[in-house]
């Protein structure tokens, strides 16, 4: 016991594949009209896993910054991107801004834990960074992206509350700040959640995945609590830099506010 | 006397050669006017003609495409846009307040940074009074009043923070006669203390001739097809 995973042969996936037939067919027979997307999903599944494992077995062979650096900036480019797709408003420069706050959220959160916390040694080991990286992006992406949602919903939807606050002489700044405060907050009410119920309602994915690798509970546990704080943090930091960035583009030095420049996706 | 002389070389508020446009069409150019203490001046417009874009531009909410404001023959931007919007305060059609309740909508711009006076609560009931609210309802939500309350609600607001001007936006639009001669008398009564001045956009005609010492007709300076 503990002595590592049991690996797995293609033998044990061809009988997990069984698994995902057997909702086929249910599919099949309670005519659900699933079956063809399942099929595909399926196919994806096994065949994005399937890519992203030959190119962590490169880049963890590789070991160097030079390959880690630019997989990073893919991975927090398609970040960036997922974060503005799922907005229901956008406005010129979206884009780039979720991409700088990403940037700078993801970054020193994950070198603050790979550094400070785990102490990996060298400071690009691929192992440690990537998979970090990786959890780090997938929530203060859906961070970011609620947060700008609201942001953007109220900035538009509340254009006359704001204009007349700025008419009585309100700064763009005590104009803007109630609807920066609910954004940044409805960004963070994910994580916090989360953070409520977990290990109560579900395991989280990591720490089930070094448990059935063979690490002692304990130390999955404490790794998850990093975790967990970490994506707090990053959440936190991302929404706010978001929030703070699309403020900058809303409001101008002459304190208006320039919601022609929101659009409804 | 000579210093009485010196206030009269400057207005109030004084507007040079404005031009405003909104969706990309020029809809109003050269338009001018001079406002001394103590006036009401109106302006008047066929319906859709951009008196309410004009007016937002007066207040810098938008850019005007061009022309020059000036307030005590200050340009906004030396003084700053909050510090002039508080003393040229504007005042939209469609009454705007906070999910909270009156007296809290009241009380809010006298939270901002550039606010000269502090609340005053007897101050608050005697104007609700004098437009024909009742005291008791400064408790009340705000949004749960009529469309025409709140519209007096937003006029009260607005006389409380002082302001040298008031650009009003069909000012009585959600009211019925009798509140609306006591919005009238109300702003003929504080310009005549000498600290307010006002400039009024109104489609009415008889409102403006009833309410207003100097009248500015905008037709001149609609652009054709502007409408």
């Amino acid at each position: 016991m503990g002595a590592g995973p049991i690996e797995l042969s293609y033998v044990d996936l061809a009988v997990a594949t069984g698994l995902v037939v057997v909702a086929g067919v249910v599919s099949l027979a309670l005519q659900l009209g699933l079956a063809r997307r399942l099929a595909v999903a399926a196919t994806r599944t096994a065949i994005q896993l399937l890519i992203i494992g030959y190119v962590l077995k490169w880049v963890f062979k590789i070991d160097s910054p030079w390959v880690l650096l630019p997989v990073m900036g893919f991975m927090i480019f398609v970040a960036g991107r997922a974060a503005v797709e799922r907005t229901g408003r956008r406005y010129p420069g979206a884009m780039g801004d979720a991409f700088v706050t990403l940037v700078l959220c993801s970054l020193l959160t994950t070198f603050t834990v790979t550094e400070a916390v785990i102490g990996v040694t060298p400071w690009y080991t691929p192992q440690y960074v990537i998979p970090l990286l990786g959890m780090i992006l997938g929530n203060s992406l859906t961070g970011i992206s609620l947060c700008l949602d609201a942001l953007l919903e109220r900035f538009s939807e509340q254009q006359g509350l704001i204009e007349m606050e700025l008419a009585h002489g309100a700064t763009r700044w005590e104009a803007a700040r109630d609807v920066l405060r609910d954004a940044v907050r409805r960004g963070m009410i994910p994580i916090i959640n989360s953070m409520m119920v977990v290990g109560l309602v579900s395991l989280p994915g990591m720490m089930t995945g070094q448990i059935l690798a063979g690490n002692p509970p304990l130390q999955a546990v404490q790794y998850q609590i990093v975790v967990m704080f970490m994506l707090a943090g990053a959440t936190a930091l991302g929404c706010i830099g978001v929030a703070l960035l699309a403020y900058r583009r809303l409001f101008n030095a002459k304190h208006q506010l320039r919601a022609e420049l929101i659009s409804k996706v | 006397m000579q210093q009485q002389q010196a206030v009269n070389k400057t207005p109030t508020f004084r507007v040079d050669g404005l031009a405003v446009a909104a969706g990309g069409r020029t809809l109003i150019t050269g338009f001018a006017v001079q406002i001394e203490v103590g006036e009401v001046v109106g302006v008047t417009g066929p319906s859709g003609c951009g008196k309410s874009t004009l007016l937002r531009a007066l207040a810098g909410l938008i850019d005007p495409i061009a022309g020059e404001i000036r307030f005590c023959g200050q340009r906004p931007e030396e003084m700053g846009w909050p510090l002039f919007r508080a003393q040229v305060l504007h005042l939209s059609q469609r009454p705007t307040v906070l999910a909270r309740s009156v007296r809290e909508n009241l009380r809010r711009p006298f939270g901002y940074r550039h606010a000269r006076r502090a609340y005053s609560e007897g101050r608050a009931r005697t104007l609700l009074e004098r437009v024909g609210l009742d005291r008791s309802q400064i408790e009340q939500a705000a949004r749960s009043l009529s469309v025409g309350e709140q519209q007096r609600v937003c006029l009260v607001r607005a006389l409380l923070l002082g302001p040298a001007v008031l650009l009003l936006d069909e000012p009585t639009s959600a009211l019925d006669q009798e509140t609306r001669d006591a919005v009238e008398a109300l702003i003929r009564e504080e310009a005549a203390t000498g600290n307010l001045s006002a400039l009024v956009v109104s489609h009415d005609r008889a409102q403006v001739g009833r309410w207003c010492g100097r009248e500015v007709d905008l037709a001149p300076c609609l652009v054709k097809g502007g409408g």
